[in-house]
């Protein structure tokens, strides 16, 4: 029988504070996280704005051989997922134990260690870059990090799936379970900002000069930002027995490629309406039983007016509340649907929409009921988490109130 | 995991270009392509190193000279090895679809160092020009999973698309992830498979390491297979070269500070999963292709994993002939099964993969037959 799957336990790092409650009453009151960059010099670019994490300080959450081995990208993994296991309250029999699995999304992973050796091999030659420098650098590393952290013995995956890495990891992190394959999952994602990806997204034009605002008419961009978003995932036979808190359940998730442009989504948002209601159907759920979608919500003018037109086209008539948190946090990559995950979650447990902040002027291309600028009340049962992603992706997944979901042998879809 | 099979194989290879000429240059013992030389970086800074090229690729000649100039090396191989395989699966012909449809295929592809070109190239431009000089055409190279995501557009897959990173143990875990979006009805056929870009930065890792050690070279290519259920397979007709029977995967925390560290254990523990899922005794396994690489480091403790686990099967190092080609490894592995299993020279075998900080996967493929 398949199992269903419940959130027990989250852990975020990001602009707007460390730990799932300083980050929910951060969003809540509308704080916007973007400001000048520190981490490297942007003096001499046309933007210099960004949504850093500032409150991360590694020797709080870090061992000291992790301070030295692990980069940037992954020592927020573990910090998230450190504080998701003991949110979830898992002792170490759960997590040391060969059923238990770590799956990470990236876009870049450990983007510093590389960085670092390029800085070596250009500045001071390739006999300067040593083994450490090299070994230290995969993208595999950062599930390793976080089960060797923790502990698990189980499988460890990085699905680096760009900006819906979060959502190919909680989705796969669900199949895992379902299939009977592990008891208990951490997963989630983790990103970086550097001057590589900062510069590259200035030269695509996609950067806003001082603010984000999605799906406003005057939107100019997106803002970078960076962080970790982790959940622990567990089978519901498991979350008993232990006596676990179930935070929400994961339904059903959609994953679809547009198969047509490498940074540009379909226009006629094929991909994402494929994937949502493929989340929907999965669910064992119709349309109209949704109450909140989380937006992809870049600000940028071709992902906004493609995903109100996935609303239109999968909810008709019928306005759901929308919102991006990515006017407070950016865009933060590879971590974007991990964190976002857990505002999804929140909402499911609050029945609060965050807003989405700096919301002034409707665009007629996004014909949406946007959460603006201050929070709102409302149904919140059943929450899609939208994320959209370089390479033509689009990965979508519900969160639903405990309780809320027909059984898993009802949700069936058949290809 | 449900009866899959696997119908069809694309491969780019030192070796040969397609599954037949890959296998007939890999039996092929005077076809030598360890070189002491290399087009696309000089060799001379690695003395005595050796490389697994594929010389002389242009990918413009096979899918025509539009649309690739801002692609990087590993998306071309990817590419190529990707429509080889749909074609040779009877998916698509001429570029179209024979069945199924765009809707329907899917693919999950590992890489290890998939971006790592793209990325120095930029940092290269960043920091000895000016970081206003990042080319916007290529800066999706630098993010991991671009290359799988041009294989969707090209061949028009719109289903799942999945990049897995996990060192040599990336392939065989993509058709892990494939074959659990297969089992959920998420697509009815998938590419799987993996590849890998030589460069000198990769190979200066490699080198600085010291996983070129003992004589281990480094190689490139890339190979896809298409899977799918092993009923619509044979509803169809198709030519079944393998059935995926089983796969598991293990990870051991590492000890100590070591730069690599390789278990045995979690080995001993993904083939055990592998072979139980398979429902099959180890003593039923005749071959294995393993990963050994002739840099002790990694290949004693796989030799130690072996030995506990599969005693009595005989073993065949694919990359002796291929290299060390990473992400591409488990999939050239499982291009050499197919061969092995259609000769007749085993009805079961089993491809090890030893990560290098702990994990570990396997997979066991069976003749069709002896289901």
């Amino acid at each position: 029988m398949t199992p269903r799957v419940y959130v027990t336990g989250m852990g975020v790092v990001s602009a707007l504070g460390l730990g799932r409650r300083d980050f929910w009453q951060s969003l809540l009151a509308g704080r916007n996280a973007a400001a000048p960059v520190t981490l490297f010099d942007a003096s001499n670019l046309d933007r210099n704005i960004a949504a850093e994490v500032k409150g991360y300080r590694p020797e709080d959450h870090l061992t000291a051989r992790e301070q030295r081995d692990v980069g940037r990208c992954s020592g927020m993994a573990i910090a998230a997922a450190r504080m998701a296991v003991a949110d979830a309250g898992l002792d170490d029999a759960h997590l040391r134990s060969t059923r238990a699995a770590v799956v990470i999304g990236t876009t870049m992973g450990e983007a510093d260690m590389l960085s670092r050796i390029d800085d070596g091999w250009i500045r001071h030659g390739r006999a300067s870059v040593t083994a450490q420098d090299f070994a230290r650098y995969s993208p595999s590393f950062l599930p390793l990090h976080v089960g060797r952290a923790l502990g698990c013995r189980g499988q460890v995956l990085t699905l680096p799936a760009a900006c819906a890495a979060g959502n190919y990891a909680i989705g796969y992190a669900a199949d895992l379970l379902r299939a009977g394959r592990a008891d208990v999952v951490i997963t989630g994602a983790a990103e970086m900002i550097e001057e590589l990806q900062y510069c590259g997204f200035l030269r695509l034009g996609a950067l806003a000069p001082d603010r984000c605002q999605p799906f406003d008419l005057n939107r100019g961009g997106l803002l970078l930002g960076e962080g970790a978003g982790v959940l622990v995932l567990e089978s519901e036979a498991h979350a008993v027995r232990r006596g676990a808190t179930a935070l929400a359940e994961v339904g059903g998730y959609g994953i679809a490629c547009d198969a047509y442009h490498i940074t540009r989504p379909h226009p006629e948002a094929t991909g994402t309406v494929r994937a949502l209601r493929e989340a929907i159907a999965r669910s064992g759920l119709t349309p109209d039983e949704v109450d909140f979608v989380n937006a992809h919500g870049t600000a940028t003018r071709a992902n906004d007016q493609v995903e109100a037109r996935a609303m239109r086209e999968v909810f008709g008539d019928r306005r759901v509340p929308i919102s991006s948190v990515k006017s407070m946090i950016g865009h933060t990559m590879g971590a974007a649907s991990a964190i976002e995950a857990v505002t999804c979650i929140e909402t499911v447990l609050s029945g609060v929409y965050p807003p989405t902040i700096h919301y002034e002027t409707p665009d007629p291309e996004c014909d949406l009921d946007v959460v603006a600028n201050v929070p709102r009340r409302g149904a919140s049962d059943v929450v899609i988490n939208n994320s959209l992603a370089f390479g033509g992706y689009d990965a979508l997944v519900c969160f639903a109130r405990v309780g809320r979901l027909p059984p898993p042998s009802d949700r069936e879809v058949s290809r | 995991m449900i009866p899959l099979a696997l119908t069809g194989f694309g491969a780019v290879s030192p070796l040969g270009m397609g599954f037949e000429a890959f296998g007939a240059g890999y039996d092929d013992p005077s076809r030598e392509v360890f070189s002491t030389t290399s087009d696309l970086f000089d060799l001379g800074p690695y003395p005595g190193a050796r490389v697994a090229e594929v010389r002389g690729f242009d990918a413009a000649k096979i899918l025509g000279d539009k649309g690739l100039r801002n692609n990087d090396r590993l998306t071309k191989l990817y590419l190529v090895a990707a429509r080889d395989a749909l074609a040779h699966a009877g998916l698509k012909s001429g570029g179209a679809w024979t069945l199924y449809g765009p809707d329907d295929v899917g693919v999950a592809g590992a890489n290890a160092y998939g971006s790592l070109e793209a990325i120095h190239e930029l940092n290269l431009v960043a920091r000895l020009e000016d970081p206003r000089y990042i080319s916007p055409a290529r800066f999706p190279n630098t993010v991991i999973n671009s290359s799988l995501g041009y294989v969707s557009i090209w061949d028009d897959l719109r289903a799942f698309n999945a990049t897995v990173v996990n060192g040599p143990a990336g392939a065989l875990d993509a058709v892990g992830c494939a074959a659990m979006y297969l089992a959920s009805k998420r697509a009815k056929a998938a590419l799987v498979g993996g590849g890998e870009a030589l460069s000198e930065l990769l190979h200066f890792g490699l080198h600085r390491t010291g996983m070129l050690d003992g004589g281990a070279v480094s190689g490139e290519g890339a190979a896809f297979a298409v899977m799918e259920p092993l009923a619509a397979a044979r509803a169809r007709g198709a030519t079944v070269h393998a059935r995926v029977a089983g796969y598991g995967n293990a990870f051991e925390s590492p000890e100590g500070d070591a730069l690599f560290a390789p278990s045995s254990l979690a080995l001993e523990r993904a083939i055990g999963d592998a072979l139980a899922e398979a429902r099959i005794e180890a003593s039923q396994v005749e071959l294995v292709l393993t990963g050994a690489s002739s840099w002790a480091p990694m290949d004693a403790p796989e030799a130690k994993a072996l030995d506990a686990s599969l005693p009595g099967a005989r073993r065949e190092a694919v990359k002796a002939r291929t290299g060390e080609t990473l992400g591409a490894s488990g999939a050239f592995a499982m291009a050499v099964a197919a061969r092995r299993l259609a000769s007749g020279a085993a009805k079961t075998v089993v491809i090890p993969a030893l990560g290098f900080f702990g994990n570990a996967s396997a997979l066991v493929l069976r003749r069709a037959e002896d289901e």
